[in-house]
């Protein structure tokens, strides 16, 4: 079971032969979609002129939002978002017209003979001046514990401040793509790169006007996804069936690069105002926090982002009072959305800023001020939303990756390095991740599955989760494998398909294999159950007066046996058509809800989460102060995982959520002009970290022997927390620009640290020296 | 003058004529894709930054032995690749008696799990495919050079570095060594068509000259025809603005441009010269030009774009434009007419503008062999270290006498609208001590010299800062 074995997919993908949405056969009827998006941020639309391009030969069909035969919408949760703008366009790239046309060529040529008028509005494009202007897509939420107020009043010290966290791009490498195909009447098979399918068929059925049963969605695989693909897939399928209906063809959409990047949304930027009280130790008594999130143009998914980001306030430290107020910020860009770590990463990255200036302020280690405001074993234990944190592994983390890496030794020799030289200068941190694992809209908490087997004792395992390059597959592989006691190569997992498994939750917040893995375990009992009774009968046949009991069956080595009588046994897939012959269904529908869980929204009190994720990180980076460039010299990383299902997969997502995270903390930058037109929408001046980026030194470990109860096979989800490890990264970097000031001043800092930040940054402390 | 496009692919001669399916500035990436059999490769940008179009190109050297490349398939018009291999992801995995076999490339990528949602893999795989049929245990450094060009946004890399240590052990050897001699012969027997190709349809007109006096011959005939060396500035017109080339001259296939030499004094550079050949040519006689080129854009691009391609934009970021004024280089043109140098400060005269004449060609640059008393440095500053474009660029020259600065050149990219010398820093500069002091002096003027521009690449600001703190870093690398 718990060992490494490659992703399922892997011959496939060095072959070329894994398919992809775009890369499916179809017949010479496809067509190519196209959406046309406004170039306002905010505007009246006065006129469209759609004759022209109608007219052209090749263009099929040319679409408004008055051609929509259901309803103009595609919010998920609040219903606030039209599916093509229609009298109002809210930001740069809302989708307003629709081209199917013979090719992506005189689709092209179709979109530059539409005209659309604009009348200009006012736009807001940035947080603080939809604060000012009091724009906001919700009112308020908080979450309290004590007095912040009064603490804040009466501790020794009080720290206020700011800090600013960027937009991030997700970069999947295969952009938005859905291909629809035509049935009988008015039925619809889209196969869409979506990480939610049972959402992505609703809001085609809804779009359509259609009841769901005539719309089956189906996901082979995703070629990335990391929380765009969420709900912001629904778009790209929205479109592709409309077209599809309206053509009654075959309809592909693809988007191109720099239309993906101009009309989805991003990781929310945040402000973060702060205060916090702490002593003379630098122990923390009281912190409160205004976070304000750019939600964008519309809801999407923003209100749970704000929540899981005030979850995170905390960081992994116990504040005996604390006060979180969240904010969602409504601006004219597209709106923010799902984005690994789903608001955690903001929450953290206000309380790890709070952390490290109070560090500063005392000249004490910042590793040292952390340890000593960790969340305890058996008191200090209860966060500030009333969760306890059982199982901490951080006080244990700290003790090992301190050791491994050598932290005191190291800072040592920073201190040393920065003091004999002026132009480089060495940082060096340490940064914990506490991440909580469960949907916080506890009703998400869901999943189904279907397992077939047929007569030949080949196994078919449906599940309502997505591949998107996590390795759930395999790891789904691992469990039913495991748990109906055959090996792998009997078990197929079959593409998700909504036709199968319906009425899913997303792929997402890192839950994929906690919730599908349960259900598919629930699916193989079942199945268990009724084949052990059906072989305990056979067994008895021959042994009428020693019956073999069914509860005695047990399933192992590709065999069916009685563990009381062993030398009766059967194999494996010579039991099946035994079954199948008694008349017992081989087919089965599992089903699981994540327990105890239960968190009460209003009062921002319960118990969230079903367990939490536990990571640890120290960073060393060289930064040249003459050109703001760093160089992430060595990276000591300490993940939990529980007992690993597959290692290789989980280390493949630790490592590659590190560098992902590093990625928003340094060189990815979104900027918008003074029109709201994105300016980085090209890889060409977006830059996601390549291999150069990576730490010369490069140490993952997985942590051993921390079993975690209340998951499959004891097993923790991995997806999103890693993540956040990268704030070591960033608080090196800020460590090595403070050197410059000597670390007498606080510098100027926020994320990402691009060499710009890092050079202004520089350029202050000196002028402040001077 | 043919019409008809050879190249070889699948092991077979492929012969295509331009029709309604595929015109000249058909991408190679496309044209692949249009069909089912060779869907491995992906798109990712198309515009040269992510790689997940990688394939491998194999074409004969002078030798007429094969050497393997890896191109970015999504910048390549298809007649570039006229007379050459064309190998993609399809073609790395055998199946004898209905067992595959993986490519050694393709076996160490799965047991590292070198792949993830696997997008990014094809195009991983082909690079380091290239690898593996160019160097043996190459050591890490030159690992990542090739895979610079390669985003992958699931692995984090580190199993992708792994995966080419252990798979580069074999002296290249693979089931391509047994085909090489029939490959070879295809490719000789597509060269025995010597004539060039050249496709004249309603829309579009593509000539591909294979020598210099036709192509001088083509430029005089077609001033307003748009001219391609290594396509990776122009093929981004067609891919990301979508606009039609209706008029072409290909120079990609002259070989007088692809030489170099020199005398006692100057060292030779065609124009047609890859960059990645550039690289490796200057290496020990040009140190910064070579530094210049190890952070330019990726293997698959300097293996495609050209120093000619570089100069003829007349970017104010382009790359090699600094570092050749502070080598004091001239820039060859040549027509119908005749040849004449212009030395590299006089040869940019505004915005993306040259001296280039609507009848020339630029064929090559002079450069003065590199004096042992002098210090020559690159630097550049980018958002990304590597593969990205330049947000500031220099290169300085200085000659020292004791302490006293005998000549000093300083040279910015994208801090104007063109490439540009501090003549009153340089002036400051010259006859002063080589200190601090006089540095910092300097790097005020530098300040004064220049209002750039903010952008998507960083603010003003940033940029006079870096531009003048890169003058302190060459001083403090040379003090
Ligand atoms: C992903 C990517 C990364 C890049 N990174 C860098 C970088 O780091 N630094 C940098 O400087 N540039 C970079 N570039 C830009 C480009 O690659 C270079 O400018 C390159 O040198 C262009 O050469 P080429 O042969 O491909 O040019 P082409 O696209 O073929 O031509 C470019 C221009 O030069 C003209 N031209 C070409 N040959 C001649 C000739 N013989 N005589 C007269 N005119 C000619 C053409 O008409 C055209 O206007 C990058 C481009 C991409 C796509
Ligand atoms: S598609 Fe990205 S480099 Fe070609
Ligand atoms: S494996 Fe997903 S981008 Fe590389």
């Amino acid at each position: 079971m718990n060992k490494s074995i490659p992703h399922d997919s892997a011959i496939k993908h060095v072959s070329g032969e894994s398919v992809y949405i775009d890369d499916m056969q179809t017949d010479s009827r496809l067509l190519f979609g196209r959406a046309v998006y406004s170039s306002m941020a905010h505007a009246k639309i006065l006129s469209i002129d759609i004759a022209k391009a109608k007219a052209l030969p090749g263009v099929h069909a040319v679409l408004l939002a008055a051609d929509i035969p259901g309803a103009n919408q595609m919010g998920p949760v609040v219903h606030d978002e039209p599916c093509l703008a229609e009298k109002e366009v809210i930001c740069v790239g809302q989708a307003i017209v629709l081209i199917a046309a013979e090719t992506p060529e005189i689709a092209y040529e179709a979109e530059k003979l539409i005209k659309i008028e604009y009348e200009a509005l006012d736009s807001i494009l940035d947080i603080r001046t939809a604060i000012e202007k009091d724009s906001f897509l919700a009112p308020p939420r908080q979450m309290k514990r004590g007095d912040a107020e009064t603490e804040l009043k009466k501790a020794k010290h009080l720290l206020k401040g700011e800090v600013e966290t960027g937009a991030q791009e997700h970069w999947y490498l295969e952009t938005q793509s859905c291909l629809c195909i035509p049935g009988e009447e008015n039925e619809i098979t889209a196969y869409s790169s979506t990480q939610h399918p049972s959402e992505t068929q609703a809001i085609i059925a809804e779009v359509l006007g259609l009841p769901k049963n005539e719309i089956v969605v189906e996901v082979r695989r995703m070629g990335g996804a990391f929380g765009g693909k969420e709900t912001q897939a629904n778009w790209i399928a929205a479109w592709t069936a409309l077209l599809c209906q309206a053509t009654k063809r075959p309809v592909k959409i693809r988007l191109f690069r720099d239309d993906d990047q101009i009309m989805t949304g991003k990781r929310h930027p945040y402000l973060i105002r702060f205060e916090a009280g702490f002593d003379e130790e630098g122990k923390i008594s009281a912190v409160k926090f205004e976070q304000f999130a750019d939600g964008g143009c519309v809801t999407d998914l923003s209100m749970a982002i704000l929540e899981r980001a005030m979850l995170h306030a905390d960081s992994s430290y116990y504040i005996p009072h604390m006060l979180v107020i969240g904010r969602a910020c409504k601006t004219n860009l597209p709106s923010n959305t799902a984005f690994r770590g789903f608001g955690g990463p903001q929450g953290m990255a206000g309380m790890e800023t709070i952390l490290d200036r109070i560090a500063r302020f005392l000249k004490k280690d910042s590793a040292e001020v952390r340890r000593i405001n960790f969340y305890g074993m058996g008191e200090n234990n209860i966060t500030h939303y009333g969760q306890e944190v059982e199982l901490n592994r951080l006080p244990l983390m700290y003790e090992q990756i301190i050791q491994s890496s050598d932290y005191f030794k190291r800072r040592k020799q920073v201190d040393e390095f920065n003091s004999k030289n002026e132009f480089y200068k060495k940082g060096l941190a340490l940064t914990p991740v506490k991440f909580g694992i469960s949907f916080t809209t506890s009703f998400l908490n869901q999943a189904g599955a279907l397992v077939n087997i047929y007569k030949d004792g080949s196994v078919l395992v449906n599940h309502g989760g997505t591949e998107m390059g996590q390795g759930l597959n395999t790891k789904i592989l691992q469990i039913a494998a495991a748990e109906l006691g055959v090996s792998t190569q009997f078990l197929k997992v079959n593409a998700t398909n909504t036709s199968k498994v319906p009425n899913t939750s997303a792929t997402a917040a890192s839950a994929g294999t906690d919730l599908n893995g349960m259900a598919v375990k629930n699916a193989i009992d079942i199945l268990k159950t009724r084949i052990a009774g059906v072989i305990a009968e056979e067994f008895s046949k021959k042994h009428p007066n020693d019956k073999s009991l069914a509860n005695d069956i047990q399933f192992a080595n590709d065999m069916i046996t009685d563990t009381k009588h062993p030398d009766r046994n059967i194999a494996f897939a010579e039991a099946m058509p035994l079954v199948h012959l008694n008349q017992v269904s081989l087919s089965a529908a599992g089903f699981y809800r994540t327990p105890d869980i239960g968190w009460d929204k209003a009062t921002g009190w319960g118990k969230p989460f079903n367990y939490f994720a536990f990571g640890m990180c120290v960073s060393e980076v060289l930064v040249d102060t003459l050109t703001g460039f760093h160089k992430n010299l060595r990276t000591d990383i300490l993940h939990d995982v529980g007992d690993s299902i597959n290692p290789g997969l989980d280390i493949g997502q630790v490592e590659g959520g590190y560098i992902q995270g590093v990625g928003w903390c340094t060189t990815e930058e979104v900027k918008w002009n003074d029109k709201g037109h994105l300016l980085n929408h090209s890889p060409d001046t977006y830059k996601i970290p390549s291999v150069q980026d990576i730490p010369a030194d490069f140490r993952t470990a997985l942590l051993q022997s921390a079993p975690n109860p209340n998951a499959i096979r004891k097993s923790k989800a991995v997806a999103e927390p890693p993540l956040m490890l990268a704030f070591a990264t960033w608080l090196a970097i800020k460590d090595a620009v403070s050197a410059v000031g000597n670390h007498e001043t606080e510098p100027e800092f926020r994320l990402p640290a691009t060499n710009e930040v890092i050079l202004t940054s520089i350029e202050h402390l000196r002028n402040e020296i001077r | 003058m043919h019409q008809i496009l050879s190249f070889v692919l699948d092991g077979k001669i492929q012969n295509i004529t331009f029709s309604e399916h595929f015109s000249p500035t058909t991408t190679v990436l496309n044209y692949l894709r249009s069909g089912n059999e060779h869907r491995g490769v992906k798109e990712g940008c198309a515009e040269g930054d992510c790689g997940a179009c990688t394939v491998v190109i194999a074409e004969l050297d002078v030798n007429n032995k094969l050497s393997y490349q890896a191109w970015d398939s999504c910048l390549v018009f298809l007649p570039m690749i006229h007379g050459k291999q064309l190998i993609t992801i399809e073609n790395l995995k055998q199946v004898k008696d209905g067992q595959s076999i993986l490519h050694p490339v393709q076996e160490t990528m799965v047991s590292c799990n070198g792949s993830q949602c696997g997008y990014c893999t094809p195009g991983i795989v082909m690079s380091l495919f290239s690898l593996y049929k160019s160097e043996d245990k190459p050591s890490t450094l030159r690992i990542e050079d090739v895979l610079t060009g390669n985003l992958c946004r699931c692995t984090g890399y580190k199993p992708i570095l792994e995966a080419a240590a252990k798979a580069c052990v074999h002296g290249g050897k693979d089931q391509f060594n047994n085909e090489e001699a029939e490959i070879i012969s295809m490719l000789l027997e597509i060269r025995k068509n010597t004539e060039s190709l050249s496709v004249e349809n309603k829309t579009q007109k593509y000539h591909q000259p294979l020598s210099k006096a036709e192509a001088l011959k083509l430029r005089k005939q077609k001033p307003g025809a748009v001219l391609i060396s290594g396509a990776t500035d122009i093929a981004l017109r067609v891919t990301k603005k979508h606009e039609h080339l209706s008029d072409v001259i290909d120079l990609s296939h002259v070989q007088e441009f692809k030489k170099s030499g020199g005398d006692v004094n100057t060292i030779y550079l065609g124009a047609g010269l890859s960059l990645e050949a550039v690289k490796t040519l200057v290496k020990q006689t040009l140190p910064a030009l070579y530094e210049t080129l190890v952070v330019f854009g990726s293997k698959q691009i300097r293996s495609l774009a050209t120093l000619g391609g570089n100069l003829g934009s007349a970017s104010p970021i382009g790359d090699t434009l600094p570092t050749l004024m502070a080598y004091d280089a001239s820039v060859i043109l040549e027509s119908e007419e005749g040849v004449r140098e212009i030395n590299m400060n006089r040869f940019v005269l505004g915005y993306r503008k040259t001296e280039l004449r609507s009848d020339e060609l630029i064929t090559g640059v002079h450069i003065p062999k590199h004096e042992p008393d002098k210090i020559v440095k690159f630097y550049k500053v980018s958002k990304r270290k590597d593969l990205d474009i330049s947000t500031v660029s220099a290169c300085f020259s200085l000659k020292l006498q004791g302490s006293t600065v005998k000549e000093i050149r300083m040279a910015y990219g994208g801090m104007a609208a063109v490439t540009k010398r501090v003549e009153t820093a340089e002036n400051f500069l010259t006859g002063k001590t080589w200190s601090r002091e006089m540095v910092e002096q300097a790097m005020d003027l530098i300040g004064k010299e220049f209002t750039p521009i903010s952008d998507a690449r960083s603010g003003a600001a940033f940029r006079s800062m870096a531009a003048k703190n890169l003058l302190l870093k060459f001083w403090s690398e040379t003090k």
